[in-house]
């Protein structure tokens, strides 16, 4: 094979879930009717923008060889919180502050505050006591998820404060603040991920976590830290939830794990750790939506939806299975 | 009883696991520039002594002496830290990334980019490129995934990380396991070429005709104890099989 041809494919593959998206979406536009608009493309983005904040934090934690199945309650705790202090209706305190843009700034600070406290409890009972990360996580999710009942008492908080409400209202260049948030920060972690020693050593653990340990890597501050940050993310997907619902039940958010992890799975991360990009997870996101918003537009019945998630999965780890067998032709 | 300045001194080393004595009283000294064989049945001792001074183990009792000063390293990065490299029997590579991460892993050459430390690829797979060219190994492309290289090259990154980062002690636990006779041959010749830079070796190994090729001395350890201890060139493999198995003690060095 000449080196051309194996670069293209090279690249083929290394990029296989961003042309999934476009043959998906080609698909649509050419079958769905009403589906090619920009308004369409622009709802896609935007409906995936707490799916994708989530899927971040997850997919840190997974290429380093772990797992998060907190991140979910995390999310819905975050927002809880966030709606408690900055809601004037239902259980909402309505907290007034001066000046009101104030509420910004306080209201991600406590999601933030919330989010990476419960992220260093599971990183440290993980990494220093040595237990079992999906046991540890599985807890988590629960236990969050209760707090978020108790405080909520099974009721919700409405009418979030206008000054947060207005990252989900004002619009640039079609799409929400929100929508722009989230763009930002799979460039900013995209970015640590590929070129920072951070995001190479959480690579490096996530193929071998002994070899990195010899090699005098500082494996388990980089473990607690990308399970403090898998946190703090899922709970910036959270305000970005409260913004959206402009407030928070007790349920919010439920099922949006399953979610983050097909998007993960779907877009190139490998469940052993090690392997994946977090572009290929954005598009995974995306491809989720675009297929929801499909189903929207035909009408067909929503329960339909997990159905087609599920068999996505699944096909999307064929793939990988796939391109492992015609890497290794490669090689 | 060598020639060589001594780097490293095992004074009484012992560890216990329990009730067993995997080394009782290991005492022996590695010079600058020596290279040393070591050599025992399964089970020795031998792997459990690399890991006491490459700091993956810590020695129940026992001193031990490095460059003149007392030393005990807790973890491999404060052995690292102190010059001292290990390769060790199954290999420390990640396979998920490329050569060049593999060879810098937890050395990473970064350059400031809007006052960002960022990774500086160019400058890490230069020092690469050259670092393997003038061992002679060949790989076709810095940028593979170590997994897709057979078992020989991934042992030659290994072998040619550590003659790069050097040091002044370098462990090996049989690190020509997976090696053709090619390989094995270079691999050799790079021990006595770090060798000669001053740097001290210890190298594990089963074969006996590759301790006599490359080491100065052969140190054999039977049992948990110091065997044999004797300069290659006063002995002979058949005296040095006897060491092992246990026919004859430490006077092994008048026999051939």
């Amino acid at each position: 094979m000449n080196p051309n041809t194996r670069r293209a494919l090279e690249f083929v593959l290394d990029n296989l879930v961003w042309f999934m998206l476009l043959f998906v979406l080609l698909v649509f536009s050419i079958f769905v009717p009403n589906y090619f608009q920009p308004g369409i493309f622009a709802n896609i983005i935007e409906a995936s923008s707490v799916l994708g904040v989530m899927s971040i934090g997850l997919a840190l934690v997974i290429i380093a060889g772990h797992m998060d199945l907190s991140v979910e309650s995390v999310a819905a705790l975050s927002a809880m919180a966030v709606g408690i202090v900055f809601c004037s209706a239902g259980i909402g305190m309505g907290v007034q502050l001066t000046p009101d843009w104030l509420g910004v700034p306080v209201s991600l600070l406590i999601a933030l505050a919330v989010g990476s406290a419960i992220g260093a409890f599971n990183g440290l009972l993980i990494v220093k006591l040595k237990m079992n990360a999906f046991i540890v996580t599985l807890a988590s999710y629960i236990w969050v998820r209760g707090v978020v009942l108790a405080l909520s008492g099974g009721r919700s908080a409405q009418d979030l404060a206008p000054a947060i409400r207005w990252f989900g209202v004002q619009r640039l260049l079609g799409l929400p603040l929100t929508a722009w948030i989230a763009i930002l920060c799979f460039v900013v972690f995209s970015l640590i991920m590929a070129k920072s020693r951070f995001g190479r050593h959480l690579i490096i653990i996530g193929g071998n976590q002994n070899a990195a340990f010899r090699a005098g890597i500082k494996v388990d501050r980089i473990l607690i830290t990308s399970f403090v940050l898998a946190g703090a993310i899922a709970a910036l997907a959270g305000w970005l939830l409260a913004i959206r619902t402009s407030g928070a039940t007790a349920n919010l958010g439920m099922g949006l794990l399953f979610n983050a992890f097909a998007a993960v799975v779907i877009g190139g991360v490998s469940l052993k750790g090690g392997v994946g990009a977090l572009p290929g997870v954005y598009a995974g996101v995306l491809l989720l939506s675009a297929i929801n918003t499909a189903i929207n537009l035909m009408g067909l019945p929503a329960t339909s939806t997990q159905v087609i998630h599920g068999l996505l999965v699944l096909a999307a780890v064929l793939l990988d299975t796939l391109k492992l067998s015609i890497r290794q032709k490669l090689a | 009883m060598t020639s060589f300045a001594p780097l490293l001194v095992l004074d009484d080393i012992r560890k216990n696991y329990g009730a067993i004595e995997a080394l009782k009283s290991i005492s022996f000294t590695i010079g600058k520039g020596e290279v040393v064989a070591l050599l025992g049945d399964n089970g020795a001792g031998k792997s459990t002594l690399v890991k006491i001074i490459a700091g993956g183990l810590e020695p129940t009792s026992g001193r031990m002496t490095f460059d003149g000063r007392d030393f005990l390293a807790k973890s491999p990065s404060e052995a690292k830290a102190a010059g001292i490299e290990t390769v060790y029997q199954d290999l420390s590579l990640a396979t998920n990334v490329d050569v060049v991460a593999n060879f810098f892993m937890g050395r990473e050459i970064t350059r400031k980019v809007l006052g960002m430390s960022v990774l500086d690829e160019k400058a890490m797979e230069a020092v690469v490129a050259k670092a393997l060219a003038s061992a002679g190994t060949r790989i076709p492309s810095l940028r593979t995934k170590v997994e897709h290289l057979s078992g020989g090259q991934r042992q030659a990154i290994e072998l040619n990380r550590f003659v790069h980062w050097g040091g002044k002690l370098v462990l090996l636990d049989e690190p020509f396991a997976a090696l053709g006779v090619e390989q094995t041959r270079r691999g050799l010749e790079m021990i006595r070429a770090v060798a000669n830079q001053g740097i001290g070796v210890v190298i594990i190994t089963h074969i006996m005709q590759q301790a006599f090729q490359v080491a100065d001395r052969i140190v054999v350890i039977r049992q948990g104890v110091v065997a044999g201890d004797v300069a290659t060139k006063d002995t002979s493999p058949d005296a040095v099989v006897n060491m092992i198995t246990g026919e004859t003690l430490a006077a092994a060095g008048a026999a051939g």
